[in-house]
């Protein structure tokens, strides 16, 4: 399902932020990303469906070696690449639906996106999935009336239109309250285990990544240095991924303090 | 996931949701624009002519014709002049125009005469307004620099009477309170508060006369606008177009400084 | 006991020798040399300005005579000026509506998010600055050379000086969107025509209309004085009116002028506040 292999990245003349990674996902479930901001979480996840160029490496995605495509076979292969983004990215002005119904804009031409007659197809998945969400009653609500949470919804919602074989969430819930952000990840893993789904997801919250994740993989300075199951993380690896930063984001259970029996003194 | 589709319709609501309402602003509009077009005097066979006209018209206007300088030197020159003083003298006529025109200073009566001559001065089109003064005063640049003290009357004294009614009263309160008259309140209260808008402004109508003072030339007030029209009468096209590149080439300078002088002001 | 305390009281609160400037030397200088600078221009201005000082004194007079000349209005010729009127606020209706078929595609390729490449760019900026920059008369006195006098000239140069406003506020609106949801449509799959109509075009819709609505009430402005240069409209009368020395008649051509531009500014006001 998803391969990379030797990926590099480095933004103009400055370090490498991705430093010859290697991945593979082979089966559905949910993984977690956990490191520091720089660690290149996001930079990761844009690499796979090439929203941000990689500058060397490959990446075989359903199949596709997407790094060597271009223009329309390119576009192709981004619509089974589903994407939920930290800060939503919806038109505002718009519907719910059309936000929604955004997700099929891989598949549908420019008349029929210009007009909003998607096919009958494509407007029942959409109700089908608004039901599942619980935001069937706020179909032609603008986009920007409603709350993060439900504004985060509307955003899984239309990553799911594109009938993907992947998804990838970058720090779905970074902009949330803990509340929603816990609601929002439940149902995410929901989705993903309903649909059978590879799920792929920047946290910053390592709480939630061990509750969630089946599998977790740590990140720092541009390479995985743990890759395993949320209860074999320790605090030791933790304190590895998070060496030298702030800290493990907020959101953090409390009481949960035991990182700090660990941690070195500055 | 969800039971088999039942197949609900969507269509984008309208922006206007009455139908009526809808298909009659659709009817009105094509009426409105059949009216128009059958009614407009248009003599379709001159307009034919037109095309070999043009080209004519522009092999002949190039290449441009530099050679009479003193002519466009002389002419831009007075240009210039005029927008200088018509700047500095119709700034200091708005001043107490747009006092009178603010609602919350000036009485109800004092309010509606300044209101007046704001809308009169904006409402006529420079050029009627230059027409009336070369009668009034005869030709030449004097009835240009009143033209352009009108017209800047018009555009700077409406925005500083909207920068006087959003000022901040308590600054007025505060001298009200200390003791001051009117005239020292105006001074400490409200003429901080609108300065800065006041300079951008007249660097802005600055530029603003430059373009009107090339035009006013056009009935005689002044300026390069009469050498144009002449070259246009005298079908020496060339000379018209060097002094629209001229013109073009002034107004972009002018436009880059007064943007950097109200960007550094700001 | 009480002077003692009094005259220790005196010396910790009087200070003595505060100067208080209200701007630095630094911020003085630069004021002063502002000042210097515009008083030279306007010296400059003054100075070498041909004006014959003593038609200026009798300005005042010239100006109040004008104005007895011109009251009260004649209303004669009523007819043939609302037919006049009629014509200009079409003039400006169809030229707004024209010029919008050339203003949004050139602000497509003028805007830097937008534009295929720098030579678009370039031919955008271009056109934006040459139609904002020269007039709506000179375009007028252009298009009346080439297809004769008559509206069509008129119409041309209004469409034409409306592309660069309405282009130039397009670009900008189109530059300053914001860049997430274009993301979210190119991660699905998306091509630049369906960035642009579910992307752009729906964040910059109500700049557009009210920008719109204002080119076309500056246009009912400048379609009033198309006729002196013989492109259309009420100028025409205008001109002969003034020609001919019937002050009267011309003031009611003004007084008409006044109340359509009035006019044209209470809707374009109520249809702005709608779209906002």
């Amino acid at each position: 399902m998803l391969k990379i292999t030797a990926l590099n990245k480095r933004y103009g003349n400055g370090e490498l932020v991705l430093r010859g990674l290697d991945l593979a996902i082979d089966e559905p479930g949910l993984t977690a990303i956990i490191g520091s901001s720089g660690a290149g979480k996001s930079t990761l996840l844009r690499c796979i469906n090439r929203l941000i160029e990689p500058t060397s490496g490959t990446i075989v995605v359903n199949g596709v070696a997407i790094t060597a495509l271009r223009g329309k076979p390119l576009r192709h292969a981004r619509r089974s690449i589903g994407m939920i983004f930290q800060g939503f990215n919806l038109v505002d002005r718009l519907s719910v639906m059309e936000n929604v119904l955004a997700g099929r804009l891989g598949y549908v031409n420019a008349t029929q996106a210009l007009t909003r007659r998607f096919p009958q197809r494509d407007i029942d998945h959409a109700f089908a999935l608004l039901e599942r969400v619980g935001l069937q009653d706020y179909i032609n609500k603008r986009a920007d009336t409603l709350s993060g949470g439900q504004r985060q919804r509307v955003g899984v919602v239309r990553a799911l239109m594109q009938e993907p074989k992947i998804l990838l969430a970058d720090e779905p819930t970074a902009s949330l309250d803990p509340k929603t952000s816990q609601q929002i990840m439940a149902l995410i893993r929901e989705l993903s285990d309903e649909l059978q789904l590879p799920v792929l997801v920047n946290i910053h919250n390592v709480h939630q990544a061990r509750t969630f994740a089946d599998r977790v993989l740590g990140m720092r300075f541009g390479v995985m240095i743990f890759d395993g199951k949320g209860e074999d993380l320790d605090d030791e690896t933790l304190d590895r991924v998070y060496e030298g930063t702030a800290g493990r984001g907020e959101n953090e259970e409390p009481g949960d303090a035991s990182w700090l029996a660990g941690a070195k003194a500055p | 996931m969800t039971a088999a589709p039942r197949p609900r319709k969507w269509r984008k609501p309208s922006a206007i949701a009455n139908p009526v309402l809808r298909y009659g602003l659709f009817v009105t509009v094509f009426a409105y624009l059949y009216w128009a077009v059958a009614t407009l005097p248009i003599n379709w066979d001159r307009i034919l002519q037109g095309f070999p006209r043009a080209v004519r018209i522009f092999s002949n206007a190039w290449p441009p014709n530099f050679t009479r300088s003193g002519l466009m030197i002389s002419g831009f020159t007075e240009s210039i002049q005029m927008a200088i003083i018509a700047t500095v003298l119709g700034v200091a006529i708005s001043i107490p125009v747009a006092i009178m025109a603010a609602r919350n200073i000036a009485p109800p009566p004092v309010y509606a005469v300044g209101r007046a001559i704001i809308i009169v001065a904006r409402s006529f089109h420079p050029i009627i307004v230059a027409i009336i003064f070369v009668k009034a005063v005869g030709f030449g640049a004097l009835a240009g620099i009143f033209t352009l003290m009108l017209y800047s009357l018009g555009f700077v004294g409406k925005l500083l009477a909207e920068a006087v009614e959003e000022i901040d009263p308590g600054q007025v309160e505060a001298m009200k309170a200390a003791g001051a008259g009117f005239f020292k309140t105006l001074i400490f209260a409200v003429f901080p508060q609108i300065l800065p808008r006041q300079v951008g402004l007249s660097i802005y109508q600055l530029d603003s006369n430059l373009r009107a003072s090339a035009v006013v030339g056009v009935v005689g007030a002044g300026g390069i606008g009469g050498t144009l029209m002449n070259a246009f009468r005298r079908f020496d096209y060339d000379f018209a177009f060097a002094i629209l590149l001229v013109l073009i080439a002034i107004i972009l300078i002018s436009e880059g400084i007064s943007g950097r002088l109200r960007r550094g002001l700001s | 006991m009480s002077r003692e305390t009094g005259a220790t009281a005196a010396a910790t609160t009087t200070p003595v020798g505060y100067r208080w400037q209200r701007y630095t030397p630094l911020q003085r200088f630069g004021r002063y040399a502002a000042y210097l600078i515009a008083a030279t221009g306007v010296y400059w201005a003054l100075r070498t300005l041909d004006v014959h000082w003593p038609w200026v004194w009798s300005a005042p007079n010239e100006i109040a005579d004008m104005f007895n000349r011109m009251s009260p209005p004649d209303l004669r010729r009523g007819d043939a000026i609302l037919r006049a009127m009629l014509e200009t606020i079409h003039i400006a209706t169809l030229a707004t509506a024209l010029s919008l078929l050339f203003s949004l595609p050139t602000a497509y390729i003028s805007a830097q998010n937008t534009t295929p490449n720098a030579a678009t760019l370039w031919l955008g900026r271009f056109i934006l600055v040459a139609t904002r920059s020269v007039n709506t008369i000179i375009w007028a006195l252009l298009f009346v050379a080439i297809f004769g006098p008559g509206v069509m000239a008129g119409i041309l140069a209004i469409a034409f000086r409306s592309i660069g406003f309405t282009g130039k506020l397009m670009a900008e609106a189109i530059e300053e969107i914001d860049r997430k949801p274009v993301e979210a449509i190119t991660a699905a799959g998306g091509d630049k025509t369906k960035i642009v109509i579910f992307g752009i075009i729906p964040q910059v819709l109500p700049t557009f209309l009210a920008v719109t609505i204002l080119r076309w009430d500056i246009n009912i402005r400048e379609s009033t004085v198309l006729g002196l240069v013989g492109a259309g409209g009420i100028g025409l009368i205008l001109q002969g009116a003034i020609d001919t020395f019937q002050w009267r008649t011309a003031s009611t051509i003004l007084i008409a002028i006044l109340i359509v531009v009035i006019l044209g500014e209470v809707v374009s006001s109520a249809l702005r506040k709608r779209v906002l």
